[in-house]
């Protein structure tokens, strides 16, 4: 196996032993438009002083109960840190929405593809950056939906 | 079972001490503890069992209190997560944590300033004034009015081990008044022996924070509840501005550096 294990082909379709139920309607938790980190602006009403979730793009397709378990009751911003470009406007978009936007919290979501820590890295330097200080959660989701760790960093 | 369950942990002691034995097994000590009030259900929940072992526990209490029953062997719920392996804070509950560190040095200080204060002449009234200002305001104002105004508040409040903390804090005063009492007519023995008192109290309530308490308000917090109280914890800590933590930093130091020195003379 070599290169990098972010692109890395793996099927785990024959996953199928997985316990969970099917039925009954999960609404949506989006409370917002739009989502994408360059889209967004720190002044946008749905961020002040709200707990916002930084979610690298992937973790919303891998994880089964993304909405309910972790967008709910929060503000969110996606972006990616392998594929995105001027990734400095992000460091200074979190650094606005501590210290302009008020944010209460900051939940920092990644893959645990090693570029993705790319993702908490930028929003530590968001925090250095900013004077006020919040409590920043890195939450890692494994390849197959299943969350890795949790912890306050 | 589950009358027991229900039933406050002296009780079940005192009826079946194995129960204590057993409990003890499991790092729980409810055998010494002052009040012993809690109920058994809350006891074993609160110290965040893995599956496995709270089963074990609850199957080895219930057949030290009925040993005729015939009692089911434990099923284990897979689904229940176990216990984390390393305590890891929230950061309003670590920087409590971290506070802890400073009252600890000077507990740790405690038996060898009671020692000289037995032995020396003439009380010095100064030094241990001065203790009892770090513990008054560094320990008490600063640091057991954010649990007693914020950090309690986030659990239930008539939670018996809430309760045991705030008869702790109220006790430790107690023990500081008689300390100044003692400093004020020059009685070393009062001096020491609540001194003493204050250390070994207050050794063990900080133990059953960070190991017991903390963790278990920290499992019930919310994301938007802990980015609360770290703020309600820095606006409580601004108040009193950022020299106060300093000012008492620099008190430990010194101390430490007269007492640690005076022993290896
Ligand atoms: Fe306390
Ligand atoms: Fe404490």
């Amino acid at each position: 196996m070599s290169g990098c294990p972010g692109s890395r082909t793996i099927d785990f379709s024959e996953n199928t032993a997985q316990e969970g139920s099917e039925t009954g309607k999960r609404p949506s938790q989006l409370r917002q438009w739009p989502i994408q980190m360059h889209l967004v602006s720190p002044q946008a009403p749905y961020f002040q002083g709200k707990d916002i979730l930084l979610a690298a793009d992937c973790t919303a397709f891998s994880l089964g109960d993304f909405h309910k378990d972790y967008l709910k009751g929060k503000s969110i911003a996606i972006a990616c840190p392998k594929l995105d470009s001027d990734q400095e406007i992000y460091t200074e978009k979190i650094k606005a929405l501590i210290d302009d936007a008020k944010i209460n919290t900051l939940t920092v979501m990644i893959m645990q593809v090693p570029c993705c820590f790319g993702l908490a890295q930028i929003a530590k330097e968001g925090a250095e950056k900013a004077t006020r200080k919040i409590p920043i959660k890195q939450v890692v989701v494994g390849l197959e939906g299943n969350i890795l760790s949790e912890e306050w960093i | 079972m589950e009358n027991v369950l229900n039933k406050e942990i002296k009780q079940i002691i005192e009826s079946c001490p194995e129960v204590g034995r057993i409990l003890d097994e499991y790092g729980i000590g409810c055998v010494p503890c002052s009040v012993g009030s809690c109920l058994l259900k809350d006891v074993v929940g609160i110290h965040n069992l893995d599956p496995e072992k709270e089963a074990t526990l609850m199957y080895r209490i219930e057949k030290a209190i009925y040993p005729d029953r015939n009692v089911a062997k434990p099923v284990i719920d897979p689904t229940k997560k176990s216990a984390p392996k390393k305590i890891t804070y929230s950061p309003p509950v670590k920087k409590l944590v971290d506070e802890h560190v400073l009252i600890k040095r000077l507990l740790a200080l405690i038996p060898t300033i009671a020692d000289y204060i037995e032995t020396s002449m003439k009380v010095d009234k100064d030094l241990v004034l001065r203790c009892v200002d770090f513990i008054r305001t560094y320990a008490d104002k600063y640091h057991h009015m954010k649990e007693e105004d914020i950090l309690f508040k986030y659990a239930d409040e008539k939670a018996e081990i809430i309760q045991v903390m705030y008869k702790d804090h109220d006790t430790g005063r107690g023990y500081i008044r008689q300390v100044v009492e003692g400093a004020e007519k020059g009685n070393k023995a009062q001096i020491k022996q609540n001194m003493l008192a204050y250390q070994e109290l207050l050794t063990q309530h900080i133990k059953k924070e960070d190991e017991i308490l903390y963790p278990w308000i920290d499992r019930q917090l919310s994301t938007a509840q802990v980015g609360e109280m770290f703020r309600r914890c820095n606006e409580a800590d601004a108040s009193v501005g950022e020299e106060l933590p300093k000012k008492y930093e620099k008190f430990i130091v010194d101390l430490e550096e007269k007492f640690l020195q005076e022993v290896t003379k």
